[in-house]
């Protein structure tokens, strides 16, 4: 860390004197040049006392304005219609909808979470660390794949909901279940990568944003699609034709 | 007379009593500002000094930080409900309605564990978010990256075991929906499924199981990771700055 005093105000040979001057400060500065540090007291302090009372008063308001659900004494008789999970696994459970069980509930999130802690070692370089979105070029491929995202999957949950793979091929149930998912699945996410690549020509960097971007967009999008637009049956409604308990929470 | 507020406090910051807990004087000289840190066993885990570039609100949004403060909130919160309930099928739901109707505090208690841990949900994947799209997973960031993920992971296991314990409809079949899930996994499923329920199906045993991961275990866990991510980041040298952009000759290399 310590940099050669030398170094930070070069001495120049062929003058006899020395640049110095009187500046305010808290405290000494020996062999020290300008730094870009504050102290943490008070400077990053106050920044977190400032989070802890904004998110105290916004926890505050929420536990007076809703009281948490509490509905009828558990009873395994009764199917809750539709039954959903907590609203934070319901992009799970909408792919469940899709595909088999195992792939969507335990091999999709298992593969989901290797690639996400692998990300550090994929991507190595350290050209555009600490700037959002790696460059102007990677936010466009990260705004580019979101909007793709979005449009395949509302087309996808569409067409499940009034199409269905199954009114084509149903048998060897091997094929609905798993091998058309898995062939939209990877083969979407291979046109997104080709279309970055052609039109960007990325980085490896920013062609991860633009990864990154369509896995957000999709944990969101779905989430929001099971949350607000499924009623009875798991199937699509407009939100404000919810039935009645419908909202987990 | 009015007694001379200025000449008490020095009484009182000159005693030997206050001197033995706060060693330093107030800190508005740099020496001070650094022994306020350094002495204190809350605080010493910052650094004394921070650059300006971390500090920025754009930045970090805050969200790691505030990620932690909800999980304080939630164990101050969590003990509290913990005096006044147990974990069996007789008295879970009931316990449920008496925090809700006669206990002092218990809604708002209640309330407020619950939605707090509904905002770490969103806060912690907000802080993911910030981490990839600034870069700050990389070198010598890698690892704290991957407990990063397990947190994540541990966020979300801790709210769903929570889910059980109030013994309601909602409860009951969030928890049976996603141990059937983990049922199905490929050769060990019915295993897993028997590990966490205790049983064939969701019943007492379920809920002591998650009451047990929910209170103790996970929250555990929980704590140590943290503990870990934060000294990770002081032996990193702090948040990702733009100090330590480099070219990319060493892509591939090092
Ligand atoms: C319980 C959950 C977590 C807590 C309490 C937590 C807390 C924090 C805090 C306070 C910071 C300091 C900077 C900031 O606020 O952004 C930080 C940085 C960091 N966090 Fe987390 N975090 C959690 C989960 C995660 C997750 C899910 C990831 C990613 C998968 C992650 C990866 C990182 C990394 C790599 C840094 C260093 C970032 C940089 O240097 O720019 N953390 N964390």
């Amino acid at each position: 860390m310590s940099k050669d005093p030398g170094e930070l105000f070069p001495k120049d040979s062929k003058k006899s004197y020395g640049l110095m001057e009187l500046v305010k400060g808290t405290s000494p500065m020996v062999d020290k040049g300008p730094e870009d540090t504050v102290t943490s007291w008070p400077h990053l302090l106050i920044l977190e006392v400032l989070a802890s009372l904004g998110t105290m008063v916004l926890l505050l308001f929420m536990s007076v304005a809703w009281n948490a659900p509490l509905r009828e004494f558990a009873n395994p008789d009764v199917t809750e219609n539709p039954s959903k999970a907590a609203w934070y696994f319901l992009n799970l459970q909408d792919l469940l909808l899709h595909m088999n069980p195992a792939l969507a509930g335990v091999i999709i999130p298992t593969i989901v979470i290797v690639i996400l802690m692998a990300i550090p070692y994929i991507d190595r370089s350290k050209a555009d660390i600490s700037i959002w979105f790696a460059s102007q070029k990677g936010k466009a491929i990260a705004t580019f794949a979101a909007v793709y995202t979005t449009i395949w999957l509302v087309a996808l949950v569409l067409f499940d909901e009034y199409i269905q793979v199954k009114s084509f091929i149903s048998e060897p149930e091997i094929i609905p279940a798993w091998i058309i998912p898995i062939i939209v699945i990877s083969g979407l996410t291979g046109l997104l990568i080709m279309i970055i690549r052609r039109r960007w020509n990325p980085t490896k960097r920013e062609m991860m944003v633009g990864l990154f971007s369509a896995f957000v967009t999709t944990y969101v999008v779905l989430l929001i699609v099971t949350l607000f637009f499924r009623g009875l049956g798991l199937h699509l409604v407009w939100p404000w034709n919810l039935p009645p308990g419908a909202l987990p929470f | 007379m009015m007694p001379d507020i200025n000449a008490i406090l020095k009484i009182i910051t000159r005693s030997q009593i206050w001197r033995s807990v706060f060693r330093q004087g107030y800190p508005n000289t740099d020496e001070n500002r650094s022994k306020t840190i350094v002495n204190s066993w809350f605080l010493h885990i910052h650094p004394v000094k921070v650059r300006k570039h971390t500090l920025k609100v754009s930045y970090t949004w805050g969200m790691g930080f505030i990620t932690f403060f909800l999980f304080m909130v939630l164990v101050v919160t969590g003990i509290y409900l913990m005096f006044f309930y147990a974990p069996s099928i007789e008295r879970a739901y009931t316990d449920i309605q008496a925090l809700e109707t006669s206990i002092t505090f218990g809604m708002l208690m209640r309330n407020m564990h619950r939605w707090a841990a509904h905002l770490m949900v969103i806060s912690v994947f907000l802080h993911l978010c910030r981490v990839f799209f600034t870069g700050g997973y990389k070198r010598p960031r890698e690892f704290n990256w991957v407990i990063g993920v397990i947190l994540w992971v541990l966020t979300l296991v801790l709210s769903y075991t929570g889910y059980l314990l109030p013994w309601d409809q909602l409860a009951y079949w969030a928890v049976t929906v996603g141990t059937n899930i983990a049922g199905v996994t490929p050769l060990i499923g019915d295993q897993v499924r028997l590990i966490l329920l205790g049983a064939m199906e969701a019943g007492p045993d379920a809920l002591v199981r998650f009451y047990a991961l929910h209170i103790a275990l996970l929250p555990g866990v929980m704590t140590v990771l943290i503990g870990i991510h934060f000294w990770r980041i002081r032996k990193d040298g702090g948040l990702s700055n733009p100090d330590e952009i480099t070219e990319d000759q060493t892509e591939g290399a090092a």
